[in-house]
């Protein structure tokens, strides 16, 4: 949950980054990471195996000026993918004020994409949270590689919802539309605190969700 | 309109005294009360010893990780964590449903005077947080105070 120290007159927000094994959510802090003014950021901290798949999060803490005479932080964690770890995902999201939903834009990774969706879903339920209110956006990530499905399929397929979430297209290996996410979800996400409360209207995919695109056979049903 | 939970100036120097106090007795390093998400509340005592902010997120998830573990023995959780370096240690422990509190102390005392300090300190954590949520401060601001331009650049 956000606080504000008048003593300090600081901000912290907390950005989760969520989505299947292997979409690509550390891959998105190691770039901001590598790529943001040192000055803003403090050190990535990665509780991973000795084969580099997250076992706990990843984290990253940014500094910037936002609001007028107060410094923000922003907190980036990952969750870990792998679906044996549940438990783990739930502790990371406790106190959440913004989030990342990232995709992997395979075809063989749609399933995968929609369980995870889920499943992020029924973990905010838990903490009596909805996707509604949460700011988060959608990353489309790998977009670079031959077998993936096009733009119209996933958002039939991950954003097909009264409430449409802005969504970008992301190679997060060379950083393609990173920042651009994340930007997306720290305005919407102060915005939520603004008295105003106005959503602020960002670069989403100019996209029109089909009544019902075809699909290959076997492949996922929409969230 | 949503709201931004607040400790005013106020609400701080009510927690540093308890802080304070707590670090004159105990001799210890630093303190630092943070929320089970990572948050850091408030901190008092020598901040060049540590990044807090880092430190926050690895705490709360450790001990939230070992509550599993006591789950396993019967427990709701562990009240407490100590974690023994050659020189430095940390000490954590749970002052509500919500929040922990973290001491980093070095060889000048025992994790014993610690420990034994820091419940009744949890407990006036525990009571000021409490009256902090009744108060119910709340903080938002003009749309136009947030900045137009990216938050974040690509260098």
């Amino acid at each position: 949950m956000s606080i504000l120290n008048y003593a300090s007159r600081e901000i912290q927000f907390k950005i989760v980054y969520y989505g299947p094994a292997l979409c690509g959510k550390t891959t998105n802090l190691n770039y901001i990471h590598q790529r943001i003014n040192p000055q803003n950021r403090g050190d990535l901290v990665s509780l991973a195996t000795a084969a580099e798949r997250t076992l706990f999060f990843d984290f990253l803490p940014l500094n910037a000026v936002v609001i007028k005479g107060f410094v923000t932080k922003f907190q980036l964690y990952t969750v870990p993918g792998q679906v044996i770890y549940n438990a783990t995902r739930q502790l990371v999201l406790r106190s959440v004020d913004g989030l990342v939903f990232v995709a992997d834009s395979q075809w063989e990774k749609m399933e995968e994409n929609v369980e995870s969706f889920k499943n992020l879903v029924d973990n905010l339920a838990k903490q009596n949270m909805s996707i509604d209110e949460v700011p988060c956006v959608l990353e489309y990530n790998k977009r670079d590689l031959s077998n993936i499905a096009p733009i119209n399929y996933m958002e039939y397929v991950l954003n097909n919802r009264k409430k449409r979430l802005p969504s970008f297209e992301v190679i997060s290996s060379t950083g393609q539309n990173v920042f651009a996410t994340l930007n997306a979800v720290s305005q919407i996400l102060l915005h939520k605190f603004s008295k105003q409360n106005v959503v602020p209207q960002t670069a989403a995919l100019p996209v029109a969700i089909p009544a019902e695109p075809t699909r290959p056979e076997g492949q996922a049903a929409p969230v | 309109m949503n709201a931004i939970p607040v400790l005013t100036i106020q609400d701080v120097a009510t927690l540093d005294g308890v802080l304070g106090d707590f670090l004159e007795k105990t001799e210890a390093e630093l303190t630092v009360v943070i929320d089970r998400g990572g948050n850091v509340i408030s901190q008092y005592g020598d901040m060049n010893l540590m990044e807090v902010t880092v430190i926050a997120a690895l705490a709360a998830g450790s001990f939230a990780a070992t509550r599993e573990l006591a789950r396993r023995i019967g427990e709701i959780e562990f009240n407490a964590l100590y974690h023994q370096g050659n020189g430095n240690h940390m000490f954590m422990n749970s002052v509500d449903d919500d929040t922990i509190m973290i001491t980093v102390f070095g060889s000048r005392t025992t994790v014993g005077l610690v420990r034994f300090y820091s419940g009744a300190t949890a407990k006036s954590i525990a009571q000021i947080l409490k009256s902090l949520q009744r108060a119910a401060h709340g903080f938002s601001f003009e749309a136009k105070d947030i900045s137009a331009a990216p938050i974040f650049s690509d260098q």
